[in-house]
C-alpha cells in the first residue's frame, strides 16, 4: 500500500512539473508585459532596463527554473500589475472562490440528488418530465449566458438581487466571508446558481439513471413483496446503492467547479482567483498567471490522488496489478 | 425678493445634507497604484486627481487654473517659472504643505524609478526661494511648462520618508502603493486593489466643495455587460465607458443618462517608411516609402462611412494628430477627402496595383479597433491593393510594431500635455534614443524641417509665432501623409439620471464636480 501511494505521489509531482513547463512556455504567446507597465512616455532604454530587471530577456528554460526555485520556497514573486506578493494576493482572493465553489457544490449536490430521486420515482409524471426537459438547458447553455440571463431577470428587471460583487464581507482573521451578512448572502445566490447549474443537472441525470437501474433489481422487488413502505425502499435500499458512482463524480467535479469559476466570476465581477487570473492575462502579469495555474493543477492532481487512493481502499483489485 | 432669496438659501442648506449621498462608480481598469509618481497612465492619474493635487490643475474646460500654487510667473526671459504657493494648505494627515514638499515631490517624480520623469526633462533645477516660493528653472525657455505639470502631484516629504516611500517603487511596491496622503478633495479610507477603493471628503480641504458626496466607492468592473446591468439596476451610479453599441439602448432608459463627448485621442493609420524595411521586419515591404502610396490610402479610406456604421455617428473626423480641443490645434490643414478614383489613379501611377499590404491592428486597445481595421481593409481592396489584416491583442501588438513587422498599422494618440507639440515629439520626430524623440514613431517617418522646428516650438514664448510653426509642421505632416488621421475617439459615460457631473476630454472623472440629486 505504501509503495502504491509513493508511486502515485511521484507521478503527481511529474505531472505538476509538466503542467508548469507547458504553462510557462505558453506565456511567451500571451504577449509582452512591458508596455502595460511603462507609460506612454517611455523610451526604448526604459523598455530594455525593465526587461532586464524582470529577467524577461533570459531564455525561457532559465525563467522556468527561476520560477520553480522560488515556488519550492513558497515565493511566487511580485505581481507586475499590483506590485504586491503574489502569494498575498492569492490568499486574499481564495476565500471568495472557495466560498462560491462550496455553496455551488452544496446546492448542486442537494438539489441534484433530490431531483434525481424524484424524477426516477415519478418517471412518467408531468412534473418529472418538465424537470428533465428543462434540465437540458442547464447542460446545453454556456455558463456566461446563464449568468447574464439571471442578472437581466433578477437584477435589471426585478431588482431583487445585486448584479455584481460579493456584497459586504466580514473578516475572520485572514478569511473574508460573505456568509454572515445579508448583502453577502444575497450576492451569493445568482453566481452560485450559475456555477452550480451544470453540475446539478449532471448529478440529477446520473442519480436518475442509476436509481432507475437499481429499482429494477430483484432485491427491490423482494422488498416490495415483503410489504416495506415505499419511502423505506426508495431511500434506505435504492438510494444508498445509487450513491457509489455519484460520489466519484462529485469528487471529480469539485475541481471543475473551482476551475470553471473563472467564467462565473467574470460575469458577476466576483472578486475571486478566477477574476484575478483573467485580469492577469490582460495585463500579462506572468507571476500571477504562473502561480494560479500551478495552484489549480496542484488541486486537480491532489483530488485525483485522493480519489485513486480511495479506490484502492474500496477495491483491493486496483492496488497495482500483479501484487 | 429678499425673503425669497433667504428662504431659497435656507432650503439649500437644509437640503444639502439630506441629499448628500453615497456615490458608487465603476471603471474598467482599477488604478494599479495609489502612488502618483510611479505610473504614468490615465486610470491612475485620473483617479488620483481626486486625492492629490498639483501646483496647477485643469478646470472643467481643461484650462489651467491655480491649485497649490496661488500664482506663477515666468522668470526673466524664460529662464524658468516662479510659483507662489498657497498658504494654509494641509495634507490629509494634518501636515502643512510648503516649499520643501515641492522640492521633495520634484526629486521623487523625476527619479529614475518614476514613470512620470519625462515631464521634467526640460527642468534644470528647482530652487526654494522661501517657504512659500519655488523657482523651477528650465534649460531652455518653456512656455507651456505650467500646462505640462497639471498631473504632477504633491506628496508630503515627512509622510513619505517616515513610511519608507521616499522613492516610487512600481516593481515591488511600497507604502505609497496602497496608501495615500494628498491635499485633495477626498482622502482614501479603504483600499483593496482590484476590489474597491473608498473615498471620503477631506474636511480640511482649502477650496470650497461643490460636490455633495459623503462617501464614494470605486469598483472595477471589466465585463461591459456586467457594468451595464449594474448601472441600469442602480447598483452603481456611474460607469465608464459605455460600449458604443449600447448607447441607443441606454438612451431609451429614463433612469439613466448617457454623457458623450470627444476624447483627446486621435485614431490614425501609420506606415512603414524606412528604406530597407523589407529586411528588418517580417512581411514588411518598401511599399509605403513612396508618398503616392500613402496618399492613395488617405484617399481610399472613407472615414465618414466608418464613423456612421462602426461608431454609430459618435465620433468626429480628425484632420491632424491632435483633436480641436487641444492647445496648438492647426486650422491650416483639413481632413483628406474620400476619393477612390484618385486613389486608384495614384496606385496605377506608382505601379503598386495588387501589392500585398501587411496591415497590423490591435483588437482590444481602442473602441471597436478591429472592426475599423476590417473596414479599412475592404476600402483598400476596392482601390486595387491587397491588404492582409492581422488583428491581435495589444499585449502582442506593441512588440510586433517594435520589431517592424508591418507595412501599415493602427495607432491612437492622446497627448499627455494636451498640446500639439506632444505628438510631434513622439510621432513626428525622427526616432532618436539619445534625445528621447520619436519613441512611438514605429514607421520611422523623418523630415528634417520637422526635426528642426520641434525644439523651436518647445522654447517659443510668443503664442503667435509658436502657432505659426505648429501650423507649418501640421502642413508638412499632412502633405507628406506621414500618418492618416481618421477620427477622434468618442468618450461615452453612463450615469444615473439623478447625477450631475462634468466630462473632460482627458477622460478624467473628477469627483468634486459630482452632485447627487
Amino acid at each position: 500500500m505504501l509503495s502504491f501511494m509513493l508511486r502515485r505521489v511521484g507521478q503527481s509531482i511529474l505531472v505538476l512539473l509538466v503542467v508548469g513547463l507547458v504553462a510557462f512556455s505558453m506565456f511567451r504567446f500571451v504577449g509582452d508585459p512591458i508596455d502595460n507597465m511603462l507609460g506612454q512616455e517611455r523610451t526604448l532604454e526604459d523598455i530594455e532596463r525593465l526587461e532586464q530587471q524582470l529577467g524577461l530577456d533570459r531564455p525561457f528554460p532559465v525563467q522556468y527554473l527561476r520560477f520553480l526555485e522560488g515556488a519550492i520556497q513558497g515565493n511566487f514573486g511580485v505581481s507586475y500589475r499590483q506590485g504586491r506578493e503574489v502569494s498575498e494576493i492569492l490568499l486574499e482572493r481564495a476565500p471568495a472562490t472557495l466560498e462560491l465553489a462550496a455553496v455551488s457544490a452544496v446546492l448542486a449536490i442537494l438539489l441534484g440528488i433530490a431531483l434525481g430521486v424524484y424524477t426516477a420515482i415519478r418517471r412518467d409524471g408531468f412534473v418529472a418530465n418538465f424537470i428533465m426537459s428543462t434540465s437540458l438547458i442547464g447542460v446545453s447553455l454556456p455558463t456566461f449566458l446563464i449568468g447574464i440571463l439571471l442578472i437581466y431577470l433578477f437584477s435589471v428587471e426585478l431588482n431583487w438581487l445585486p448584479s455584481f460583487g460579493r456584497g459586504e464581507v466580514v473578516d475572520l482573521g485572514g478569511w473574508t466571508t460573505g456568509l454572515l451578512t445579508a448583502s453577502g448572502l444575497k450576492s451569493l445566490i445568482l453566481p452560485s446558481i450559475t456555477l452550480g447549474l451544470y453540475q446539478m443537472t449532471l448529478i440529477m441525470r446520473l442519480v436518475r439513471s442509476e436509481m432507475l437501474e437499481v429499482l429494477r433489481q430483484d432485491y427491490i422487488r423482494f422488498a416490495r413483496a415483503r410489504g416495506l413502505a415505499d419511502r423505506t425502499i426508495h431511500f434506505r435500499h435504492a438510494l444508498k446503492n445509487t450513491l457509489v458512482p455519484v460520489v466519484t463524480i462529485i469528487g471529480l467535479q469539485l475541481g471543475a467547479i473551482i476551475a470553471f469559476a473563472i467564467i462565473t466570476e467574470t460575469v458577476f465581477q466576483w472578486p475571486g482567483m478566477g477574476l484575478l487570473f483573467i485580469n492577469a492575462i490582460q495585463f500579462v502579469d506572468i507571476p500571477v498567471m504562473a502561480a494560479y495555474l500551478m495552484l489549480i493543477s496542484v488541486m486537480f492532481v491532489a483530488i485525483n490522488l485522493i480519489v485513486d487512493i480511495l479506490y484502492a481502499f474500496i477495491d483491493p483489485r486496483l492496488r497495482v496489478a500483479g501484487k | 425678493m429678499h425673503t425669497y432669496l433667504c428662504s431659497a438659501a435656507l432650503v439649500a442648506v437644509l437640503a444639502a445634507p439630506a441629499f448628500a449621498a453615497d456615490f458608487k462608480f465603476a471603471v474598467t481598469t482599477d488604478p494599479q497604484t495609489m502612488d502618483p509618481h510611479a505610473v504614468n497612465s490615465a486610470p491612475v492619474l485620473g483617479f488620483l486627481n481626486n486625492v492629490y493635487e498639483g501646483l496647477v490643475r485643469r478646470g472643467k474646460d481643461m484650462s489651467i487654473e491655480p491649485s497649490l500654487a496661488a500664482s506663477w510667473e515666468p522668470i526673466g526671459n524664460g529662464e524658468g517659472w516662479r510659483f507662489n504657493l498657497r498658504r494654509g494648505v494641509t495634507f490629509h494627515d494634518g501636515a502643512e504643505f510648503n516649499a520643501d514638499d515641492v522640492i521633495f515631490s520634484y526629486e521623487r517624480a523625476s527619479h529614475e524609478a518614476a514613470d512620470v520623469r519625462s515631464w521634467f526633462a526640460p527642468v534644470s533645477s528647482v530652487v526654494k526661494v522661501d517657504d512659500f516660493t519655488v523657482d523651477i528653472m528650465t534649460s531652455a525657455p518653456n512656455p507651456i511648462f505650467p500646462d505640462s505639470i497639471a498631473n504632477w502631484m504633491m506628496m508630503d516629504s515627512g509622510w513619505a520618508e517616515a513610511n519608507g516611500a521616499a522613492r516610487p517603487d512600481k516593481e515591488s511596491g511600497n507604502y505609497a502603493t496602497l496608501n495615500a496622503n494628498g491635499t485633495g478633495t477626498f482622502r482614501i479610507t479603504a483600499r483593496e486593489p482590484d476590489l474597491r477603493t473608498v473615498l471620503e471628503p477631506f474636511g480640511g480641504w482649502w477650496d470650497t466643495a461643490e460636490h455633495n458626496i459623503t462617501r464614494a466607492e470605486l469598483t472595477p468592473i471589466q465585463n461591459s455587460a456586467t457594468a451595464m446591468s449594474a448601472l441600469i439596476s442602480g447598483d452603481v451610479d456611474f460607469i465608464n465607458p459605455v460600449p458604443i453599441q449600447d448607447i441607443t439602448r441606454l438612451q431609451q432608459n429614463p433612469d439613466v443618462n448617457v454623457i458623450q463627448g470627444v476624447e483627446a485621442r486621435v485614431i490614425m493609420l501609420g506606415f512603414d517608411q524606412q528604406a530597407g524595411a523589407a529586411e528588418s521586419g517580417q512581411g514588411a515591404s518598401d511599399l509605403f516609402l513612396d508618398a503616392r502610396a500613402r496618399e492613395a490610402v488617405a484617399k481610399a479610406v472613407n472615414v465618414p462611412a466608418i464613423l456612421q456604421t462602426i461608431m454609430r455617428g459618435n465620433a468626429a473626423v480628425a484632420s491632424q494628430l491632435v483633436s480641436p480641443a487641444m492647445r496648438g490645434f492647426s486650422e491650416a490643414v483639413t481632413p483628406y477627402a474620400h476619393d477612390p478614383e484618385g486613389a486608384r489613379a495614384l496606385i496605377e501611377e506608382a505601379g503598386i496595383a495588387g501589392s500585398t499590404v501587411n496591415f497590423k491592428c490591435p483588437n482590444n486597445r481602442y473602441l471597436n479597433d478591429e472592426s475599423v481595421c476590417q473596414a479599412v481593409t475592404s476600402m483598400l481592396a476596392q482601390v486595387g491593393l491587397e491588404p492582409v489584416l492581422n488583428a491581435m491583442p495589444v499585449q502582442n501588438y506593441w512588440p510586433e510594431l517594435r520589431a517592424d513587422n508591418f507595412d501599415m498599422y493602427l495607432l491612437g494618440w492622446s497627448p499627455g500635455t494636451l498640446d500639439a507639440e506632444h505628438p510631434i515629439r513622439f510621432l513626428g520626430s525622427t526616432p532618436n534614443g539619445e534625445k528621447k524623440l520619436g519613441s512611438w514613431n514605429f514607421g520611422g517617418y523623418s523630415n528634417a524641417r520637422v526635426d528642426e522646428l520641434l525644439p523651436r516650438i518647445q522654447s517659443e514664448i510668443d503664442d503667435g509665432k509658436r502657432q505659426k510653426m505648429l501650423d507649418e509642421v501640421a502642413t508638412i505632416i499632412s502633405d507628406e501623409v506621414a500618418y492618416v488621421p481618421m477620427y477622434v475617439q468618442p468618450l461615452v459615460w453612463g450615469a444615473r439620471s439623478n447625477i450631475a457631473l462634468t466630462q473632460r476630454p482627458d477622460n478624467f472623472f473628477i469627483l468634486r464636480w459630482v452632485t447627487v440629486n
